[in-house]
This record gives C-alpha cells, structure tokens and sequence, in this order.
C-alpha cells in the first residue's frame, strides 16, 4: 500500500513542480491561443499535456523501482502513452488531417502487443463473463487506443472539462480495479490520477493552461491502456460514455470524420460573456452544443454540467464493475 | 439547470440498459439458438453474429435519432 501511495505521490510533485515551467516556456514561445469563450478573449499558453506526460513518466519510474515485476506491464503503460502523446505534439505544431489522426494514434496499441500484457482470451463482459475472442482481440487493442484517445481529444469544449471528466474516469477506474481484484490496474491508475489531479488544478476555469492534443491524445490512451491491461474494457466504455457520446453525435451529424478547425462552430459566445448553442445546421451536434440546446450558460456552469455527466457515467461503470463481479 | 441535466441522465441510463440487456439477449437467447433443418456449424454462426450485430446497429440508429429529436425540439423552445 505505501508502495502505491508513494507512486501516486510522486507523479503528482512531478507534475505540479513542472507544469509552471511550460507554462512558461510555452508563453515565451508563443505556444498556445485566445481563450474563445471569455469575451476578452485572453492568451493561454498550450502544451500543458507536457507536464501530464512528464508526471506520468515519473510516477511509472518509480512504480517499476518499488515493484520491479511489473516493469513490462509499466514499460507498455508508458510506451502508449508516450506514443500517443508524440502524435499529439505532432498535430499542435503541424496540424495533422482529420483522417490521418486516428490512424496515427493506432500505433499507440503496439507497446501492449509487443510486451503482450494483455488479456489473451479477450473482453469479459457482465452475464457472458470471459469470451474467446485469441484471434480478434489483438486486431481491436489499436482500435480501443485511437478511440479512447480521440473521444478524450474531440471532447475539451470548456475550461476543464477534459481533464475533470478524465481524473473522474480514472478514480472510477481505480475503484472498480480495486472491486475485482486488478492490482495492475489499479497502480496505473495511481501513476495518471496524481498528474491529472495536478493538470486539473491549473486547467479549471478560469483555465492558466491548456492541454494541447499532447496532453488529451495521451490522456486517452493511458486510459485505453489501463483497461485493455486490467481488463477493465467494458467498465471504461461506459465510464467514457459521455466522450463516446460526444464522438458519436458528432461523426454522425456530419457524416464523416473532421477536424474542429474545419466545420462551423457549434458554440457562440454573446454579449454577456454567455455560451449558447448556434443554430446553423451545418454546425457538428457535439455534446455542449446539446448542453447548451435549452439556454445559454456561463462557461463555469456548463463544464459543471460535464462533470455531473461524467460522474453519472462513473456510477454506472461501477455498477457495471459490480455486475461483472456478480454474473461471472 | 435540473431539467438540462435530466435530459442526458436519460441518454446514458436509456444507453447503458439498453447495452446491459442486449448483452443478456446476445448471451441467452443468440447464443444457444439452433436453427431448425440447419446443421451447418459455420452457418449458425455467421447467423448468430448477423443478428448480434443487427442489434447493435439497431441501438445506435434508436439512440442516435433520440439525440436529433431532442436536440431540434431543444433548439426549437429555445
């Protein structure tokens, strides 16, 4: 236990100790942008996803000195997260195509099948319990990465909102790893909550830094990879329902995939620093163009709607937890 | 505020029960069907992952036009 407090400990002064330098050096770059729903639409730097992924790095260094046999299970962890965090700085310094993207974050499964830290059998699910799924399971671990990584990343509309959904997601995580028994899981869980809680205090509103796709890319596929190591699959999915469903509505209002610089914005900001929802029909149905369906909102409010949406969705995935307990 | 919240809390409950009891229905009514006169291992099968995936297909075109209407007749009071 004090070998998974002091991994929790250490990924949290990590990144609380780096994220004010790039801050900095993103400002003194020029890294970053106007914060578009503030009327006076201040600079944020960006990139802050850097110090995620530096806290993440740390607390799994320290994890595999404190308890060496789970270094390929760590060494995976990291390789995905890493990957996908590469890909994410990629796309904030040379704007990847909408297409190229998710096949890009692909990669980030090979870490997990190359290290083969994975469930050989495939998903279990509540009432049908372990599956046999030898040969299709390793075809779908890049497909679950690239799609956890980009709901996560299509889904930062407000000031913390991606990184307070995530550190909910990942505390649900930790608690249905810690139900049915996942040890594994439940340590990465402690290496990503601590840099998320220290992202989260810097990302909430009124926001200091943004994440970057360095840091909601990587996020999304640290994320992935608890669940496909712990086997903790169909308990993420439905944690992750409220990025699913943001995807979902969004793909399937405009019919193919797309970048967010590339459509019309679902989202207007009025005269008194409100949020609403546009009512052009080209415009994506995401997730807070719906919050925002019945009536304005200032931004605070609406990403609290995020947060109470994310912790119903956190209910149900324990509920899930419970019922794969029960039923298997 | 309650009644903006309210509207997704039935998205996601409406989406999970559905998830839940497709699960049951692929697991104890797919599963074990037998197709009458038809022996074939190969054949069963690929009929029973047509029909799973009917399902599938079938819950997120239900959700997905719960979401439109919800979202246009939002949009429309507003």
């Amino acid at each position: 236990m004090l070998a998974e407090l002091a991994v929790f400990a250490v990924g949290l002064t990590a990144s609380v100790a780096t994220m004010p330098l790039v801050m900095k050096k993103m400002t003194e770059k020029g890294i970053g942008g106007p914060d578009v729903h503030k009327k006076d639409r201040p600079f944020v730097p960006e990139m802050g996803g850097l110090a995620v992924l530096a806290g993440t790095t740390v607390s799994v260094v320290a994890m595999v000195l404190l308890l060496p046999e789970v270094l390929s299970v760590a060494a995976s962890f990291l390789g995905s997260t890493l990957i996908a965090g590469l890909i994410g700085a990629l796309d904030d310094f040379k704007s990847l195509n909408a297409k190229v993207k998710p096949v890009l974050t692909l990669l980030a499964g090979l870490p997990l099948l190359v290290l083969h830290t994975y469930n050989p059998m495939g998903l279990v699910f509540p009432f049908i319990g372990q599956t046999r799924m030898t040969i299709i399971y390793p075809f779908l671990i890049p497909v679950i990465l690239a799609v956890t990584s980009n709901a996560v990343n299509m889904m930062d509309p407000f000031n913390g909102t991606m990184s307070g959904a995530c550190t909910i997601i990942t505390i649900i995580m930790l608690l249905s790893a810690l139900l049915l028994g996942r040890s594994e899981a439940l340590i990465l869980c402690l290496c990503l909550l601590g840099p998320l809680l220290a992202f989260f205090y810097f990302n909430k509103f009124p926001s200091k830094v943004f994440s970057g796709d360095v840091g909601s890319l990587s996020i999304g596929a640290a994320l992935g990879a608890i669940a496909i190591i712990g086997r903790l699959e169909v308990v993420a999915v439905v944690a992750l329902m409220p990025q699913i469903m943001n995807a979902f509505y969004g793909l399937s209002s405009m019919g193919r995939l797309y970048e967010r610089r590339e459509v019309s914005r679902p989202v207007a900001i009025l005269e008194d620093g409100r949020i609403t929802a546009t009512k052009d029909p080209k415009a994506p149905i995401t997730l807070a163009r719906m919050v925002l369906a019945r009536g304005p909102l200032r931004e605070d409010e609406a990403a609290r709607i995020f947060f109470i949406l994310a912790a119903i969705s956190g209910v149900l995935a324990f509920a899930t937890a419970c019922l794969i307990m029960v039923t298997t | 505020m309650i009644r903006r919240i309210l509207d997704f809390v039935l998205i996601l409950l409406f989406v999970w029960v559905c998830m839940i009891l497709g699960l049951w229905v692929i697991d104890r009514i797919i599963v074990p069907m037998q197709l009458p006169r038809v022996a074939d291992g190969l054949l069963t099968g690929m009929v029973k992952i047509s029909v799973s995936a009917g399902l599938v297909l079938f819950w997120l075109w239900l959700w997905r036009e719960i979401v439109k209407k919800m979202f246009w007749r939002a949009m429309d009071k507003q």
